[in-house]
């Protein structure tokens, strides 16, 4: 099953400002675990992709938060997911991008980001 | 010492001349807290309080002046959070802090009497209240000194952010516009700011050719020209340099304003050191001396400014503006006009004449050389766009420029000998010209 998740960074990732709950840790191992990940912000795409080249993380994609549908298109998924802490600005363009949407809180919980090897992993 | 603001101190009107004082009122010293992206409402070395003290200490140590010889404060009372009310703006009703933070004073709003009772300035007589915003507060204290209201002024500008959506409070939060705000505010303050900003912007892209991205230049120039500035909020958190692909592709805030259009509130606070020319010559920096101040005060006929309405303005401050110098617009070495929202930075450039300049000619013009190192330098200061919305880099940036302190974002295509800077709006503000001779 192919699995996309697209992150939010200010207010959901660690990283960002105000600092989220996601650490960069854990989008490690979404990624190593061939999940096809990136980020969605209102934050430059080239500052985004900065971002990810200095945590050497390497993204199938950099977008603005107007995106998504891009996104959409141009990657084949099983299910596609926008992870974000704003209403406005992340539930609501998920949504009409036809992603599933998840409060960074909601998204800690999910057992993507628990190592395989770790107990609580699937 | 607290006076109700009743000074009539502006220059609005065409044919008043060239100003009694001009060369006669400087500038000796200035000093900048860090710039934040918000308070945290816990540190209090962070408050807007304490980053004021330390704007003013820093100001006062720039020109050598101590505090027994302040004798003036102009400050802006009004965080410019606070206009449009609302959690970006309330961080009351909460628990106090200990004196001298047991009151909204110091923490989020400012103001003259509270600074010259925590910071011991025993001798200020002149501390009016009801002071406008940083464009106007220039100008006042430009004049508040050559009246002789006060001799060595600190003129402070403070402005606050904090946690939740800034201007989103209020009649901007309601569910429903009411009145004239359902033409023009419908989505509240953003729904507002911006319409007054894109409708004159498409007329004059319908008028003149050209189509919103055209900024990009202008835009990108003000991110390079922030990162220069180093304690901005772009170089001090470690931003990268705007592209134009990121500019192009960044969301619309409303259509054809983009998100880099606009420009990221801060919490942060500035201070300047106003005295005589006479008194300047004798502190620690080179002087930078005030050849006039003019205000535009333009009123729109209907419920937002049109294009004519903007240019005739435009028109009339710049023509003040030269008037009391005793200048032309070939004088001026570069301009640091309001870039509070990219869109309207045009009309004040061209209503200068900068570099020859008619109405319609700005897109043309951001597609040539506006750096800093080129002839026609456009905001060396990087402005709000570049560092943060303080309104003060402008400012700072024709002191430093013209004492030869600018460091990496030095203009090098021209010699710093006139600048003007001033704003916010084209339909209304205050605007400086500052030089580094007084003659």
């Amino acid at each position: 099953m192919v699995i996309l998740i697209s992150f939010d960074i200010d207010g959901t990732l660690d990283i960002g400002d105000p600092p989220g709950v996601l650490t960069m840790d854990m989008v490690r191992i979404v990624q190593k675990k061939g999940f096809l990940i990136g980020s969605c912000s209102d934050r430059p795409m080239s500052g985004q992709q900065a971002i990810w080249d200095r945590h050497q993380i390497p993204v199938d994609f950099v977008v603005s938060k107007q995106m998504l549908p891009e996104v959409k298109a141009k990657f084949q998924a099983d299910v596609y997911y926008h992870i974000g802490d704003r209403e406005d600005l992340d539930k609501k363009y998920a949504l009409e991008a036809g992603f599933e949407f998840l409060w960074p809180h909601e998204a800690i919980e999910m057992p993507w980001f628990v190592e395989d090897d770790k107990p609580g992993g699937d | 010492m607290a006076t109700q603001n009743q000074y009539q101190w502006r220059r609005d009107k065409d044919g008043l001349g060239v100003w009694d004082h001009r060369g006669k009122v400087a500038v000796a010293g200035y000093g900048h807290s860090p710039v934040d992206r918000r308070w945290d409402e816990r540190s209090m070395d962070q408050s807007l309080g304490a980053y004021t003290i330390l704007a003013c200490r820093l100001a006062m140590e720039d020109a050598g002046v101590t505090p027994d010889q302040i004798d003036g404060i102009i400050c802006c009372d009004s965080h410019i959070a606070g206009g449009s009310g609302g959690t970006a703006s309330n961080w009351a009703p909460r628990p106090y802090f200990d004196p001298p933070y047991d009151s909204e004073l110091g923490l989020t709003l400012i103001n003259g009497e509270w600074l010259a009772k925590v910071m011991e300035l025993p001798n200020v007589r002149f501390a009016p209240t009801g002071v406008p915003t940083i464009g106007e507060m220039v100008g006042m204290a430009s004049q508040a000194i050559a009246d002789g209201k006060c001799n060595t002024c600190l003129v402070i500008y403070p402005t606050g952010n904090l946690e939740g959506r800034y201007r989103r409070g209020g009649e901007n939060a309601d569910d429903y516009a009411k009145g004239a705000r359902q033409w023009v505010a419908p989505w509240g303050n953003h729904g507002g700011n911006d319409f007054i900003n894109i409708f004159p912007h498409n007329q004059y892209c319908l008028k003149y050719g050209g189509t919103h991205d055209d900024l990009a230049p202008f835009v990108i120039n003000q991110h390079r020209n922030g990162l220069l500035t180093p304690w901005g909020y772009n170089a001090s958190h470690g931003l990268e340099q705007l592209t134009v692909e990121d500019y192009v592709t960044s969301r619309y805030i409303l259509n054809p304003l983009r998100l880099w259009d606009c420009d990221r509130p801060v919490n942060a606070s500035a201070a300047y050191l106003f005295t005589t020319a006479e008194r300047a010559k004798d502190m620690k920096q080179k002087p930078v001396y005030i050849l006039n101040h003019a205000s535009s005060r333009g009123t729109a006929r209907s419920l937002t400014p049109t294009l004519d309405e903007i240019q005739a303005e435009t028109g009339s401050t710049g023509r003040k503006i030269f008037e009391g110098a005793g200048i032309t617009a070939d004088d001026l070495s570069f301009e640091n006009m309001y870039d509070g929202f990219a869109l309207f930075h045009q009309f004040h450039i061209e209503g200068l004449g900068y570099r020859g300049m008619k109405f319609g000619d700005a897109l043309d013009f951001y597609q040539t050389d506006i750096s800093i190192e080129g002839p026609n330098p456009v905001l060396p200061s990087g402005g709000n766009i570049g560092s943060g919305r303080s309104r003060f880099w402008m400012h700072t940036d024709c002191i430093q420029q013209l004492q030869g302190r600018a460091g990496a974002r030095s203009v090098t295509g021209v010699k710093p000998e006139i600048a003007v800077s001033g704003g916010p709006m084209p339909m209304g503000g205050n605007f400086t010209v500052w030089s580094a001779s007084p003659d």
